[in-house]
């Protein structure tokens, strides 16, 4: 069983995420405070942590950073009120894994616990495989089965993303900022469902097995275990 | 305490020390005065006693004694003084007892203790005397005591007393004066300002009719009120508007939670309003980020972030991003670059810009139209230009839509949160660009940038930037460029917007001073 350490102070809060992931069978050990949760973290080794950024007795910063010089790797979401770029770009240079603003929907929050847990090892591969699809890292070549995939750059893109994150719920969140990079919320809503939808036309042809699926309300899943 | 106060103030001190270099000066004046007088008496007297001496030493012996006594006799305030020797120092006639020991006889002026005949008090004063050896061996002595000195050293004093006194106490009751008059005004000013920060935003300081500087900095200062206010209430007015915004999205989640909650049935119903709940709330959310994001930037003063960036790669980047949507919704979109150029900025931020004018303009124009982006450069200015088959935004509405959540009441039901140009706006004044918003028909927005070597060329240090004592607005219209009419030398610019003092074509144009009153 996965075992989380939460380390948040407001108690509504980490009741709701405990619930949320016990209900998705993860264990979830939590700690109100900075220094409770340094002490968890040192003694249980939890296989990821979600740390709320302003903690009474000591800043969510200052536990990671000391865990890191501790030499202890485990995953750490850091959780914050503060949405600027300056203060995401602080909360993941003192060794957070990845940044989430408050107020935040729970599945964005299960899925990037799930994409923590399941990051993509440093792998020399040069082709990717999900199913029946396959990309070529050096050709820049896609297919599916003998069918080639004929893709632009941007959607190539896209799909190396998810075929390295396959059987993950990917939201659109995070979508935007890994694989295009913004720094900010574009006006434009369906951004990422208008691009997603060109390459699912390419990859799911009339017929085929549906291999990206859309998950209503969060994001998408490349399926590549039927 | 207050007397304290008063006696510490600077006005009053400044009053004592120019009263204090005044007497002093004024004592030295009178000194100096006293000394040329007395000198003048005494060559006056030296002068008389010499002629006296020659006329006498010129008469017959037997007339010498008749003359010393005439001119002794006729001396009624006794400052004379005569004597005549015979060779061995007997006296022969006059008031002097003998011959001064050590005195020369040669007939210079000398001032010598005669010793008188008959005298008061038995003092003996120090005479300019002059004695002569005469022919036949008698010594002739004569003196005269310059007693008008110690007149005139008492009439200096005098003087002294009923001028310098005066003088002084007058100074300083002037500096008292000022003193207290200026500590009233401060008091005034003091309880005015007072009343301001207590929120009494209406209230203003004393200016008066004179023309004194003190009523000048009043002016100044109300000035800067008036323009505080002004900006307060706009700040306020965003408040509203923010309010009403975010009331929006707000009460239809609660309308439909509050449906949901009386009529839904199944939990499939239940589930749909709970979905439009929540995108009621994320609606507000978002509205409450992007106003976040603009207050970030607008507060960024930093340029930490900078660096050299490609524009030609942003535009590219845009386009890729934006094709899709425009191709969904029947829109041409092109990207036109004339030749790659580098600006001296925040890469991510200028993306953001661009993106949103893109995504402004994809979205107001309607199906079948083109939406264009493209860069012009030469070797000190860069144009990006974003425009479209759209509606484009008229005369009127050309300052609103800066404004925060402005939003046309022909697009009222286009989903968006109406701070898109705010924001470009934001992060075209950080990087000292410039935002021009073109005429419509036809939606037109230009970035003018310079280009990074020639900021690069001007760069201040980072400490200035934003330092300036003038705020300068960013837009500027086409039109009034076209025309001509607005025209601002370089110099003005120096110290506001660094990189804007680079550009050529951006110093034609008309930066719209808030503080004016600064310029004095």
């Amino acid at each position: 069983m996965t075992r989380i350490l939460l380390i948040e102070d407001d108690i509504e809060t980490a009741e709701a995420i405990v619930a949320e992931l016990a209900e998705r069978s993860f264990e979830v050990q939590w700690a109100p405070n900075g220094i409770e949760g340094l002490d968890h973290a040192r003694t249980s080794h939890p296989d990821a942590m979600i740390v709320d950024r302003m903690l009474p007795g000591m800043d969510g910063l200052t536990v990671v950073e000391a865990l890191r010089n501790d030499q202890i790797r485990t995953p750490v979401l850091v959780l914050s009120a503060l949405g600027a770029v300056d203060d995401r770009v602080r909360g993941l240079r003192m060794g957070g894994d990845d940044y989430l603003t408050k107020p935040f929907a729970i599945v964005e929050l299960v899925a990037r616990i799930e994409a923590l847990l399941r990051r993509p090892t440093e792998n020399r591969e040069t082709v990717l495989v999900a199913g029946p699809l396959e990309l070529d890292l050096i050709e820049r070549t896609a297919r599916r089965g003998e069918r080639e995939i004929d893709l632009l750059p941007r959607e190539f893109r896209l799909l190396e993303y998810m075929m390295r994150r396959s059987d993950q719920l990917l939201t659109r969140a995070m979508l935007l900022e890994e694989v295009w990079n913004y720094k900010f919320v574009p006006a434009t809503t369906n951004l990422i469902d208008v691009h997603m939808g060109r390459l699912r036309h390419k990859v799911d042809a009339p017929g085929d097995v549906q291999l990206i699926h859309n998950v209503r309300g969060s994001g998408f899943i490349l399926r590549g275990r039927q | 305490m207050r007397q304290m106060q008063f006696i510490r103030s600077n006005t009053f001190l400044w009053a004592l020390a120019v009263a204090a270099t005044l007497a002093l000066f004024v004592v030295g004046l009178f000194a100096f005065v006293y000394r040329e007088l007395d000198d003048y008496l005494i060559a006056r007297s030296d002068r008389m006693i010499t002629t006296q001496i020659h006329f006498m030493a010129g008469l017959p012996r037997d007339r010498r004694a008749r003359a010393v006594a005439d001119q002794l006799e006729q001396d009624s305030r006794h400052v004379h003084y005569a004597g005549l020797f015979s060779a061995r120092g007997a006296r022969l006639a006059g008031n002097i007892d003998r011959v001064p020991s050590g005195f020369d006889l040669d007939g210079t002026v000398q001032g010598v203790r005669l010793d008188p005949l008959e005298t008061a008090a038995g003092r003996s004063p120090i005479v300019r005397t002059v004695g002569r050896r005469l022919d036949d061996g008698d010594v002739l002595v004569l003196g005269r005591h310059v007693d008008e000195t110690r007149e005139i050293s008492s009439v200096v004093g005098q003087a002294l007393a009923l001028g310098v006194l005066p003088a002084f106490c007058l100074c300083v009751l002037a500096g008292a004066w000022l003193s207290v008059r200026a500590q009233k005004r401060v008091e005034e000013v003091n309880q005015r300002v007072q009343r301001i920060v207590a929120g009494e935003l209406r209230e203003r300081l004393p200016e008066g009719n004179a023309d004194d500087p003190f009523a000048r900095l009043a002016r100044i200062v109300n000035g800067m009120l008036d323009e505080m206010e002004t900006m307060i209430n706009a700040l306020a007015g965003v408040g509203n508007d923010i309010a009403h915004d975010l009331r929006t999205p707000l009460t239809r989640a609660r309308l439909a939670l509050e449906r949901g909650r009386t009529h839904a049935t199944t939990l499939a119903q239940l589930q749909e309003v709970t979905d439009k709940a929540i995108a009621g709330i994320d609606q507000s959310l978002a509205i409450v980020t992007a106003l976040l994001r603009l207050t970030e930037i607008e507060n960024n003063r930093r340029t930490a972030g900078f660096g050299n960036v490609a524009l030609d790669e942003i535009l590219r980047e845009v386009c890729d991003v934006y094709e899709p949507i425009a191709e969904d919704k029947g829109i041409a979109l092109g990207v036109v670059i004339d030749r790659g150029v580098q600006v001296w900025g925040d890469r991510d931020l200028l993306f953001e810009a661009i993106a949103n004018l893109v995504d402004n303009a994809v979205k107001f124009t309607p199906a079948g139209g083109r939406v264009k982006l493209e860069l012009k450069s030469d070797d000190r200015t860069a144009l990006v230009g974003v425009s479209d088959t759209g509606p484009g935004i008229n005369e009127q509405e050309r300052e609103a839509v800066l404004r925060r959540f402005y939003r046309s009441d022909k697009i009222r039901n286009t989903p968006g949160v109406g701070l898109g140009l705010s924001l470009v706006a934001a992060i075209v004044k950080l990087h000292g660009f410039r935002l021009i918003i073109g005429p419509a028909p036809g939606g037109r927005v230009e970035i003018l940038a310079c280009t990074a070597r020639e900021s690069a060329a001007r760069r201040m240090p980072i400490s200035d930037v934003g330092s300036g004592k003038r705020e300068v607005d960013v837009m500027a219209t086409r039109d009034a460029l076209d025309a001509g009419t607005c025209r601002m030398s370089e110099t003005e610019f120096r110290g506001v917007t660094p990189s804007l003092v680079a550009c050529a074509s951006a110093s034609l144009l008309k930066p719209v001073s808030r503080f004016e009153m600064w310029e004095c």
